[in-house]
């Protein structure tokens, strides 16, 4: 039990909230005769982390794509709520509109951040450039914000000039959640935010998430098939089979007593969790 | 005296989905009220059920029926109910764990952590500061470790700065899953005084020790959970 002896992170989630962030509604992606994700509902709070688990091909990362925008679904709905207002439908709305809050309501981290950055752009550019999004102009503030930024996900500020080729992997990971939380989003996607990374700079990737997480307030959804990175940063859990929702709950309870066939089989799969 | 847990007609059945579906009773009928004030504590041989029941009160395991009833502020929650999110809140105002593991966030010295429950439920930061360090000279770590995270530490100590982790603000109810286990004389002196006091303020506790002259200075009343144990079925 593991989280037991922790602070819940969503410490500013609070029962004062009582609309939801986002919430899906029955939203379903087929490719052709494939399956994508069928049916998934949800809402998800203020302060709220929730973590979407199974294995490849169970559907988790389309559904990622469905709720940030990038996919359109088959059927089925996704509301947002702006702080300009409920948006019933972020698929209702035309593709400019949708661009625009992609960049400034909520923040895609991906799995390769080789797709979340721009690798002929220096570090300080990347992060700049989100800012500029939104509208700010002064090269003194922006800059001051990326250096800042780097700081806070542990990178040299010296190295603001650099381009991201010159970084690891680990720090290009880094600067790319330092790019997606510089313009300040209440809700955060990562897709397999520590994937492809060696044990060592995961540890310290998770470290760090958990803390921006906890410290910013974010809601997030994760989706990992690690179930040791949900049990650190998630507070609840969806698991996903053949593109169904098979079980969700408070993670330590999906983890800990899982009802479902296929959770006992993937809790029973690894080592520790 | 306040009611602060009400269990009724509480059962749990593991089903092992992946063994042939075999079926585990392991609870039946547990129906039982803890007040402000008590200890009660939890006994039976291994594999009886205590550590199954201490989860399902906080809502870790989730009971195959009946309710599990948590004061929460002015209302009794129904844990087995309760929205995910209502059971956090309930988790972080109202339910304490302790347990003798420590795992936590790496990184953040061993201060901080005990300073942290204090600052989550809106204690000052001097206060809080203070409080900590009173606590942590009580668990008697030196002071040279404060600026550390425990994670470089020995068994021992981890346990102990989980304890005061988990006793610097304690919870209006506590639950403890052997806090004491493994702790030399001296300090296990100290968390049977932490818990007493805790209790004397008005926590409500259930508790397993296994070591039996904790268990009778910490206790006020014993349940013997084999009087759940499922018809049919052997202790």
């Amino acid at each position: 039990m593991s989280n037991a002896a922790l602070t819940p992170h969503s410490s500013l989630l609070s029962t004062h909230s009582p609309a939801p962030l986002l919430t899906a509604d029955r939203v379903t992606r087929l490719y052709g005769d494939r399956i994508g994700c069928v049916d998934v509902s949800f809402s998800l709070w203020p302060g709220e982390v929730l973590g979407v688990v199974g294995e490849s091909g169970s559907g988790k990362s389309t559904l990622l794509r469905c709720l940030s925008g990038l996919d359109r679904p088959t059927s089925g709905s996704v509301a947002f709520a702006d702080p300009a207002g409920l948006i019933p439908d972020i698929f209702a709305l035309d593709e400019q509109r949708r661009r625009g809050l992609m960049r400034t309501a909520w923040g895609i981290v991906h799995q390769n951040p080789r797709d979340g950055l721009r690798m002929a752009v220096s570090a300080g550019g990347n992060i700049g450039e989100r800012l500029m999004d939104r509208g700010d102009r002064h090269y003194g503030s922006i800059r001051e914000a990326a250096l800042e930024w780097l700081a806070r996900v542990e990178i040299d500020p010296a190295r603001i000039d650099d381009r991201p080729s010159q970084f690891s992997g680990g720090m290009q990971q880094r600067l790319q959640i330092a790019r997606v939380l510089v313009s300040g989003p209440r809700l955060v996607y990562m897709d397999e935010p520590t994937g492809g990374l060696d044990v060592s700079v995961q540890a310290r990737l998770l470290d760090l998430l958990r803390a921006l997480v906890r410290d910013l307030g974010l809601a997030a959804v994760i989706v990992t098939h690690d179930l040791a990175v949900a049990r650190l940063l998630t507070d609840r859990l969806m698991v996903m089979r053949n593109g169904r929702v098979v079980e969700e709950g408070l993670t330590d309870q999906v983890l800990d007593d899982p009802q479902h066939a296929y959770t006992q089989l993937l809790t029973a799969s690894v080592l520790a969790a | 005296m306040t009611t602060m847990i009400r269990v009724e007609g509480v059962a749990k059945t593991f089903v092992l989905h992946n063994q042939s579906g075999i079926r585990l009773p392991v609870l039946d009928n547990v129906s039982l009220v803890v007040d402000a004030g008590e200890a009660v504590v939890l006994s039976g041989p291994s594999g009886a059920g205590k550590s199954t029941l201490l989860r399902i009160l906080y809502g870790n395991y989730r009971p195959s029926s009946g309710r599990v009833l948590v004061r929460h502020g002015g209302n009794l929650v129904d844990l087995v109910a309760a929205a995910p999110r209502a059971v956090l809140e309930v988790r972080r105002r109202t339910l304490g764990w302790v347990s003798q593991f420590l795992r936590v966030i790496p990184r953040i010295s061993t201060l901080d952590l005990v300073r942290d429950p204090l600052l989550a439920r809106g204690v000052g930061d001097a206060e809080a500061t203070r409080r900590a360090r009173d606590m942590l000279a009580r668990m008697n770590l030196p002071e040279s470790l404060w600026r550390l995270p425990p994670q470089t530490f020995s068994g021992g100590e981890q346990q102990r700065v989980n304890i005061a982790r988990s006793l610097v603000d304690p919870a209006p109810v506590l639950l403890l899953d052997e806090p004491t286990a493994s702790l030399d004389a001296v300090n296990r002196e100290v968390v049977v005084g932490l818990v007493n006091d805790a209790r004397a303020n008005g926590s409500a506790i259930v508790g397993i020790f296994h070591d039996e002259a904790v268990r009778s200075r910490v206790a006020t009343r014993l349940i013997d959970v084999t009087a759940f144990t499922p018809k049919g079925i052997a202790a």
